[in-house]
Order: C-alpha cells, then sequence, then structure tokens
C-alpha cells in the first residue's frame, strides 16, 4: 500500500509539475513530429510534407 | 514507648505499645491480649503461610513525611481460598496504618471517624452507592468475609482465633480505596489507596526465604497426584489452592499443605500453546506459566471458548495471558478505585482520562482446569463479565459471587499482544495460530496505516499548494494570436467534375513569435455553430527546426427539446492545449472540416494563447494525493464494522438505542 501509495503520489506530482514548469500537456488530440531537414530546405516543403502525411485539409 | 511484659506461656518478652491490642510472642506463638495488668493468653496461632511478601517486622518506611515502623501481621483467609497480609504500621507519631497486601498490590489504609449509619452486608452488593457523609461517595467493590489464619508481632485490635470478620471493600473517585469493617460494632471505616513500596520508601529485599516461623504448607516442588501418581510439578506451593492434574484430570486440593483428591473433571479438548512450567520474560517480568483456564460463554445458542493462562512473576503478583480464537491479550488487574461501577446498560466507562465503550456482557464458564490455582477454582465457576473495549485495550469487569455469600467485582486491563511476541517470549515451537475474524479490542491496522499515510498526504498537499500558488504568480496567460477566418469566401461554389478530388481548404497565419519556451499553449476555436459543428486540423509549425505540432479542435453546438424538456449538448468554443514548444518563429496551418456541403457558419475565429494554468492537472494530483488515504479510510471502517458487527452493543444489533 505504501509503496503503491508513493507511486500514486509521484505520478500525480510529476504530471503537476511537468506542466507547471516546463509546460508539458499529456491529453488531448495532438502530436509532435519533426519535418525531415531535406523538406525543410525546400521553401514550403513543410506543407506538401504534411499533406503527404495524412494531414490534409478539410472542405 | 513499648510497654514491657513477658508472654504468658514461655515467658519471653512481649512488648505492647500504644495502641496494641494483642501480640504474638516470637518464641512460642501465643497470641495474648493486653490487660490492664498482665497479658491474657488467648492461645497458639497457627504458623504463617510464605506468601513471598517482600515485607517483614521491623522494616522502616515513610508515610507524608512521617516515620513508620512494621509492627504486626495478621493472614486473613478469604472465601475463594488463598490469605492475604495485613501488615500493622507504628507512625512515629503515634498512629496506626493498616497495610493490605495481595497478589503482589499493597493498599493502605487508617481508620476514620464514620458519622454515618451504614446498611449491614445483607444489603450490600457490588456497585451499591454509598455516602458516607464526611467521607464522601463509594461504590461498593467486594462484600466479603475474611477468616483469621494467622498473625505476628502487635496487632491493633482484638483479634479472635479462627474468627471470621465479615467486610466490604469501597471504591471511591481518583483510586481511593475503602473498607468498612464489620468486625466491630458500629462497623470502621478505613480509607486510603493503592501505594507502592517506592511510595513508601520501603527497601523490599528479596522474599524470605527463611520467614520467622516457617510455614506449614507444601515446600517440596514435585509431587505424585495422590490419583495416578504422575509427578507435578507446583511452581507457587505457597499460594496454590487448587491443582488440577493434567495426566488424570484429578482436580486437587493443595490448601492444606498436601495434595487431597477432590474430584475427577470431565476436561473438554483445547489446545495448550503455551505448555505448564514455561517460561519467559514479558514486558520485563519473569513469568511462569502455572495453569490453563479453559473459559467459554454462549450466545445466541453459540458457544466462544477462549483459554487463560495463569502467569506467575516469581517475584510476587500473578498476570494473564488470554487466547482467543489467535488472538492474544496480556491481562493484569486494576485497582478497583480506577473505575466507577457502571450502570446495567451504560456504554462507556472512564479509566485514566480514557473512555471506552461496552461491547458485550456474557456470562463466562470455566469449562477446563490445568495446572495450579491461588484460589478454589472449579469447573462450572461463573462469572458476569462485561468487557469495554477501545483498541488495543480491553477492560472486563467480572461480578463473581463468593461462597458464604458474598460477591465481588475485580476489573482486568487486557492489552492486544501479536502471538510472535509470546512465541518469542516463552521461545515455543512452531508458529502461532492464524488469528480468525476481529478481536474486539484489536489494533485496526489500516488506521495506523491511514495514520501514516496521512503525513505523507499532508506532505504531498503542502507541496501542490506550493507549485500550484507558484503558477498561478508565474504564469500569465497571453494571447499571442488571433484571427478569424471567413469561410463562405473560400468555399468553391461549384462541384468538381468527376475524376475531381475535393479541393482543400487551409488557412495559413502570419509568422508567429514564441518567447516563452516553458509554457504551454491553448488553441481555442470559435464558431457560431447551430445544430451543427465545425473543426480544424491544425498543425504550429516552425520552419527553421522542423517541429511540428499537430492538433485537432472542433467547435460542436447541438441543441433541442425532447419529453424530458430542453437539451443541450457540446459548445461553440472548443478548446485544445499543446506543449510548450521552443522559442521561435512559428505558422499555424489550419485545415478546417464540417459534415454538409456548404460550411455550417460563415466565419470562425482561432486563438493561440501561452502560460495556461492548467487546474485540471492539479486536480489529477489532488486525486493521486487523497485516493489511497480514502481508501485506507474506508479499510479502516469496514475493520471497524466487523469488529462491533460482533458487539451487542453495536448499532446493528440493538436498532440503534
Amino acid at each position: 500500500m505504501r509503496v503503491f501509495y508513493l507511486i500514486c503520489l509521484a505520478g500525480g506530482m510529476w504530471l503537476l509539475g511537468s506542466n507547471g514548469f516546463f509546460g508539458r500537456e499529456f491529453f488531448g488530440n495532438r502530436k509532435r513530429m519533426e519535418i525531415p531537414p531535406s523538406v525543410r530546405q525546400t521553401p514550403g516543403g513543410y506543407r506538401t510534407f504534411l499533406h503527404n502525411h495524412g494531414f490534409r485539409g478539410g472542405k | 514507648m513499648p510497654s514491657s511484659s513477658r508472654c504468658p506461656s514461655c515467658g519471653a518478652p512481649l512488648g505492647f505499645r500504644p495502641g496494641t491490642m494483642v501480640a504474638v510472642c516470637a518464641h512460642c506463638r501465643s497470641l495474648s491480649a493486653r490487660t490492664d495488668r498482665d497479658p491474657r493468653l488467648i492461645g497458639k496461632v497457627a504458623d504463617l503461610v510464605e506468601t513471598g511478601s517482600p515485607l517483614a517486622l521491623g522494616v522502616e518506611g515513610r508515610f507524608a513525611g512521617r516515620r513508620f515502623n512494621l509492627v504486626g501481621r495478621t493472614q486473613m483467609q478469604h472465601p475463594m481460598g488463598g490469605v492475604w497480609d495485613e501488615w500493622y504500621l507504628a507512625l512515629e507519631d503515634g498512629r496506626w496504618g493498616w497495610l493490605a497486601e495481595a497478589q503482589g498490590r499493597l493498599y493502605l489504609t487508617f481508620q476514620q471517624i464514620l458519622k454515618v449509619v451504614v446498611p449491614g452486608t445483607e444489603n450490600l452488593v457490588p456497585g451499591l452507592d454509598l455516602d458516607l457523609g464526611d467521607q464522601g461517595r463509594w461504590q461498593v467493590a467486594e462484600v466479603s468475609l475474611g477468616t483469621f489464619a494467622s498473625a505476628e508481632g502487635e496487632i491493633p485490635w482484638t483479634v479472635e482465633l479462627g474468627g471470621r470478620y465479615p467486610f466490604a471493600d469501597l471504591a471511591g473517585a481518583n483510586g481511593a480505596f475503602a473498607t468498612l469493617d464489620y468486625g466491630e460494632e458500629p462497623p470502621l471505616l478505613f480509607t486510603g489507596r493503592q501505594t507502592s513500596l517506592e511510595e513508601l520508601q520501603i527497601k523490599a529485599g528479596p522474599p524470605q526465604t527463611e520467614p520467622p516461623v516457617v510455614a506449614g504448607r507444601l515446600k517440596v516442588q514435585g509431587l505424585p497426584c495422590p490419583r495416578c501418581a504422575s509427578p507435578l510439578e507446583l511452581r507457587a506451593p505457597d499460594q496454590t489452592q487448587r491443582v488440577a492434574c493434567p495426566s488424570c484430570g484429578s482436580l486437587l486440593d493443595a490448601s492444606e499443605g498436601r495434595l487431597v483428591y477432590l474430584k475427577s473433571l470431565e476436561q473438554p479438548h483445547a489446545r495448550m500453546f503455551i505448555p505448564l512450567g514455561a517460561e519467559g520474560h514479558m514486558r520485563g517480568m519473569p513469568l511462569v506459566c502455572v495453569g490453563h483456564l479453559l473459559r467459554s460463554c454462549t450466545l445466541e445458542g453459540i458457544r466462544y471458548p477462549w483459554s487463560e493462562y495463569l502467569m506467575m512473576d516469581p517475584r510476587g503478583g500473578f498476570h494473564w495471558i488470554i487466547e482467543s480464537e489467535g488472538h492474544w491479550s496480556f491481562a493484569e488487574p486494576i485497582a478497583p478505585g480506577d473505575i466507577r461501577f457502571p450502570e446495567p446498560r451504560q456504554r462507556t466507562v472512564q479509566y485514566k482520562g480514557i473512555s471506552y465503550r461496552r461491547f458485550q456482557d456474557v456470562l463466562a464458564k470455566v469449562e477446563g482446569v490445568w495446572g495450579e490455582f491461588y484460589w478454589k477454582v472449579a469447573q462450572g465457576e461463573s462469572a458476569q463479565v462485561a468487557e469495554f473495549v477501545k483498541a488495543p485495550v480491553s477492560l472486563s469487569m467480572e461480578v463473581q459471587s463468593q461462597p458464604g455469600g458474598g460477591s465481588e467485582v475485580n476489573w482486568t486491563r487486557s492489552d492486544y499482544i501479536e502471538g510472535s511476541e509470546i512465541w518469542q517470549a516463552f521461545k515455543l515451537q512452531g508458529r502461532p495460530p492464524a488469528p480468525a475474524s476481529v478481536a474486539s479490542h484489536q489494533p485496526n491496522p489500516h488506521w495506523t496505516k491511514a495514520r501514516e499515510l496521512g503525513l505523507w498526504l499532508v506532505a504531498a498537499l503542502i507541496l501542490i499548494l506550493g507549485v500550484t500558488f507558484w503558477e498561478t504568480v508565474t504564469h500569465r496567460e497571453t494571447l499571442i494570436y488571433r484571427e478569424t477566418f471567413n469561410l463562405q469566401e473560400r468555399v468553391l461554389p461549384t462541384t468538381p467534375g468527376p475524376g475531381a478530388s475535393e479541393p482543400e481548404l487551409v488557412f495559413f497565419s502570419q509568422p508567429i513569435q514564441i518567447t516563452e519556451s516553458r509554457k504551454n499553449l491553448e488553441v481555442k476555436l470559435s464558431a457560431p455553430v447551430n445544430n451543427s459543428w465545425v473543426g480544424i486540423e491544425g498543425a504550429l509549425v516552425n520552419e527553421a527546426t522542423g517541429l511540428v505540432e499537430l492538433f485537432e479542435v472542433s467547435s460542436s453546438y447541438y441543441h433541442g427539446s425532447d419529453s424530458d424538456g430542453p437539451w443541450t449538448e457540446g459548445s461553440p468554443v472548443g478548446t485544445v492545449y499543446l506543449s510548450a514548444v521552443p522559442a521561435g518563429n512559428y505558422v499555424l496551418r489550419l485545415a478546417p472540416t464540417w459534415e454538409s456541403k456548404l460550411p455550417p457558419v460563415s466565419a470562425m475565429t482561432v486563438e493561440l494563447r501561452s502560460g495556461i494554468v492548467r487546474w485540471s492537472y492539479v486536480l489529477l494530483a489532488l486525486l493521486a494525493a487523497i485516493l489511497v488515504p480514502v481508501f485506507q479510510v474506508i479499510r479502516a471502517f469496514a475493520f471497524e464494522n466487523r469488529r462491533w458487527a460482533e458487539s451487542m452493543y453495536s448499532s446493528q444489533n440493538t436498532g440503534g438505542d
């Protein structure tokens, strides 16, 4: 029980601390990616990259 | 100064100090009464029983700043068997004190003037309130009869050989003790309290190995059973009244200096965890197991047995170790005055400032007897027992009738102990039995853990509060981007031809500068949707580093009414939170989506903020901190429910009365 509680406490404090001190978010519909350097060197290339990676426009 | 006389029997010097009524000759043990002239011979007294007392004639001490000497002693026979000593203190101011000693406990009393008429012993019962006027209010603890057995030295009252003296012991407030001596008419009142050798500044030596008069009691440790000839080892031969032979089950009388067969007992089966003769140390005391009682009570047709092991402290006094369903207790007597006699249905009693809750009232019977006992124990002997508990302590009040019509109340304090402590103390083989159910005074293990978790909880709450305070002070919610997009203008009014793909609608923001690399971001989408929705697939892109934060957010609001009345669902404002990104220049790529062909709204507004205080994380941390302690408290209450479910005084068993 003591160990379990310490894990819970550590988890809660990690969430709070990470968010408060480092601005990290853990929930929600979001994802982080890196665009490869080759794409970055092409002006406007990231737009094609995103499009080709399924990130398409809507209507 | 004692007046000098001579023993009328042998002529040895005999001292009578002021107040001495009779004296015993140290040479011939003749008892003589003081008269105006020479002492009058009353007769010879029996030999003293060796009680292992640390006191002796001539011992000096101090009480309330006054010096005293022990000058006399009588031994009185109790109707339950056994004797107790009454020592007489001659104080330097001429007063007499009475020091009663029984089972290692000392009670010092002084005679008082009784100005009220007290009821006769036939009208006294344990628990009865007595108003003794100037001497205060008392409760009757015992009504009994003492029989003169022996004496030595000088005695301040006129004792008769074989005389029987009715008395009533009284308990008063704050541990006060009193005795009404009905041997005189009118009765004499002695008041005082329990005391100790240390308080009386008596330097107790070891019990006398060679008392002035050798007792005529058993001095042999090993004796054969008169019924089966099995060797019996008596460990308290001077105090033993009854012996139950473990081999043949015979009950033997040991009060007359030899073992006499009384009857054969039909002993029930009982597991004896602590063997007779086992020696060990507990609570700083050397203890020897001298007896084992199996007692039981019956409630609603169910028999509940328990074992009581009589433990002798060779230095004086007896204690009990009790086992019930694998739960163990260490028990010792409490001075009667320490607890006020409760009313029949009284729910609590107070002992040393602590309230104890009534658990049950039972009639306890002796079923089995093994070993030796300092009273005339008998199979079937019963006592009315009331139990009051506050874990880990249980207080038992036993009211027992005595042969000859007397009755007494005895309080016992039982401290819950782990079986392993017993096994360790007495070096027993194997392991203690696993406890069953919950004992009335078993410590609640969940409370102990809950208290420990409570400390952690307090520390965690302080930490959470600190972090939250720091966040609210340092986080300034900053709007770093806001733009309204016109959807109608950007949607092609024509339908694409066959083979043509659906045109994409994508907005790009102007460059956005993000300066705080440790602050989270909030993307808020606002659209005046009405029974419709509009969403965004978005990307916050740093063209220089290639970092992309992808997200989805929607604005969805529906409303209507049905048989239950009006209803709403969703909100025109949708929010998504993004992790902090490194400082730099970013672009927002926003691709709106909706359900129908045409956009449900003409425009939507997108805002980007940084430094948002996220209360949901505070709440999560609080939940993580509280959840386990709350669970532990629930377990603790469940444990208490199981404990009190066994009580006849729980709300569920008494209908809440």
